[in-house]
């Protein structure tokens, strides 16, 4: 039982990343259309931040918050300079985004070498509640992440930008017309879901070890959430985030470890092959794209 | 039809054999051991790269696990020699087959996906096969992979040494370019060009598009097979990281950075970003990054590609009715949907 409960706090805290790294995949897509592989190298940049910084003798939270910040810069800039000109042919972003795939494992690597990182775990205490140690790092994690979704919930679904937004990835013409400026949505979009790339990278350097690669396996990993939930779906998103997260605490607990990764990949490709817009539902991307 | 149209097609593939004959004549100036391997590595990919023109320039639609099916190849090439004796001209047709079954499996769930899904599922089987690769113990020889032992002959002759196997590899490029071009003048190339431009249409003239899509496919697994067995009896040595999704993301930028429509797209990505190192005197990082910007800035500015850009410039320069031409042969939008 306490190896249980142990493995659910660890898929738990696995999920958090991910589901940060799917809500940005899947509103970027259900936005622009565009399927940003890059994102995962976002949030491998954002533990690189957090590294640099936590070397450079600063806080953990401090470094948090200049992940978040240098991050979301990089996805402005990014977006202005790049994916602007790419939202006429959303294929044409997603091949831009390999290439940043390239530059951005490369550049990190040429400058800070390819070997692994790591931080001194930010939260050392360990609790022991009936037999069961609960690292509380991960529970820090897990936390965090509850409140920064459940805060983009709040501004989607209650503020009316967020309603704007919902209209946006309806709808993108209609919405235009009615006076939303959904290019500056786009630019926010990709602003917001570069940040919280960021601080899941800064979370994902407090839980393991990173690598410039690491951002690879990930994003597959928050695509393989994404499309389970339904392309453009939030809801979708953290509730699939949640499926896979378990599902891979259980299998690393009870003895499949080496086939950890291909979990996300087999059930992402069964649930697109038996519901292609995911398990709760999405878009297709926007419209005026086809 | 009158003949100059029907020599208009021939006239297309011209210069590509001329490049690939000079190409041929090469050894004659005793390049280094260096050149001869990497000028089979590069022409080893152009051949994976023609398929994937065919999948991408002409039917419209990107692979990311290509590196998967050159994998299933090469795997099935040094299994069938170490647990069958199969020499490497039985393994080339069996392993192609694999390599275009693989592709069937994979296509026929990720195509009925569709649309933006079809790239993803790509990209997660090919992470897979990585996976079982690297989880399937003796068998496939887990993370260090397989050695494949045995020399190389034609003939009688043995071609194992490096500048018979360059030259036989040559050969392979050609076959495989005729083939591309081939495909690319036929009316199933008609066919498939039909469902890039317009899948809708093309379904409503009663094109199965399914069906194409997938044989497609499957036709750019068999260029995939063939590069793979040459790749394993090349390299001696495969290991699953050689046919991840990384691997898959070079292919998808070489054919790219070249331009995957005109019969001159892949052999250009192929050689260039083989020799780019080498010409500008990069290390492996360095010179990865030039790619990613090189790719970046290939979609950005020339959508067609390296190779299409410069026809469409030179073509630019004669007004008039070789614009037309141009317009047709190189539609700008690389990327309609």
């Amino acid at each position: 039982m306490d190896i249980f409960i142990q493995q659910i706090l660890n898929g738990l805290s696995i999920a958090s990343v991910i589901t940060l790294i799917a809500i940005g995949v899947t509103l970027i897509f259900g936005l622009t259309g565009i399927i940003n592989f890059a994102h995962g190298e976002f949030l491998m940049i954002g533990g690189i931040v957090t590294w640099l910084a936590v070397s450079a003798g600063l806080g953990f939270p401090i470094a948090v918050m200049l992940s978040i910040l240098a991050v979301g810069l990089m996805g402005y800039v990014l977006e202005r300079g790049l994916f602007r000109f790419t939202l006429e042919r959303p294929t044409n972003g997603f091949i831009v985004s390999l290439g940043l795939i390239v530059v951005l494992q490369h550049v990190v690597v040429l400058f800070w070498n390819p070997n692994q990182k790591s931080i001194p775990r930010p939260l050392t205490t360990v609790w022991e509640i009936a037999g069961v140690r609960i690292a509380s790092v991960r529970v820090m994690v897990i936390l965090i992440t509850i409140a920064v979704v459940a805060l983009s919930f709040r501004m989607i679904t209650a503020s009316r930008y967020g309603r704007a937004l919902r209209a946006s990835v309806e709808d993108r013409d209609t919405a235009a017309l009615m006076g939303i400026p959904v290019r500056r949505y786009i630019t926010g979009v990709f602003v917001l879901g570069s940040a919280l790339a960021g601080l899941g990278g800064a979370l994902l350097i407090a839980l393991f070890p990173i690598t410039p690669f690491t951002g690879g396996t990930m994003v597959m990993k928050g695509f393989a959430v994404a499309l389970i939930g339904g392309l453009g779906n939030i809801y979708g998103a953290v509730a699939a985030g949640l499926i896979l997260g378990i599902v891979e605490g259980f299998s690393a607990g009870y003895g499949f470890s080496q086939w950890t990764d291909a979990y996300s990949f087999v059930l992402m490709i069964l649930v697109l092959i038996v519901r292609p817009h995911g398990l709760f539902g999405g878009t297709s991307g926007p419209r005026m794209a086809s | 039809m009158n003949a100059g149209s029907a020599l208009k097609p021939l006239r297309s593939l011209l210069p590509v054999l001329v490049i690939l004959a000079l190409i041929a004549l090469v050894p004659l100036f005793s390049p280094s051991n260096r050149f001869l391997s990497l000028a089979i590595s590069a022409g080893i990919n152009v051949i994976a790269l023609y398929g994937l023109s065919v999948l991408f320039g002409q039917t419209g639609i990107l692979s990311m696990g290509h590196a998967a099916l050159v994998g299933v190849s090469a795997y099935a090439a040094a299994i069938l020699a170490r647990d069958f004796g199969v020499g490497f001209w039985v393994a080339l047709p069996v392993a192609a087959v694999a390599s275009a079954i693989f592709a069937m499996i994979v296509g026929v769930p990720s195509l009925r996906v569709g649309g933006h899904h079809f790239v993803i599922m790509t990209f997660a089987f090919g992470q897979l096969l990585a996976i079982v690769l690297t989880n399937g113990g003796d068998y496939t020889g887990a993370a260090t992979g397989l050695d494949i032992a045995g020399p190389v002959t034609l003939f009688g002759a043995d071609v194992t040494e490096l500048t018979r196997y360059y030259l036989m590899v040559v050969a392979f490029v050609t076959v495989a370019a005729v083939a591309s071009w081939a495909i690319i003048h036929s009316s199933y190339g008609r066919t498939l060009r039909a469902i890039r431009e317009n899948e809708k249409l093309a379904a409503s003239l009663g094109i199965n598009v399914g069906r194409h899509k997938i044989g497609a496919f499957v036709v750019s697994g068999v260029f995939a097979g063939v590069s793979g067995v040459l790749l394993a009896y090349f390299l001696g040595h495969i290991s699953p990281s050689q046919f991840s999704s990384f691997p898959s993301i070079y292919l998808a930028l070489m054919v790219m950075i070249g331009g995957a429509r005109l019969i001159e797209g892949p052999l250009a990505g192929g050689i260039l970003v083989a020799f780019l190192p080498e010409v500008l005197n990069l290390d492996p990082v360095q010179s990865r990054i030039v790619y990613g910007i090189c790719l970046i800035a290939v979609i950005m500015l020339l959508p067609d590609g390296l190779i299409g850009g410069i026809v469409r410039a030179l073509r630019g320069l004669f007004a008039g009715k070789a614009k037309q031409e141009a317009e047709r042969d190189a539609a700008p939008s690389e990327a309609r949907r």
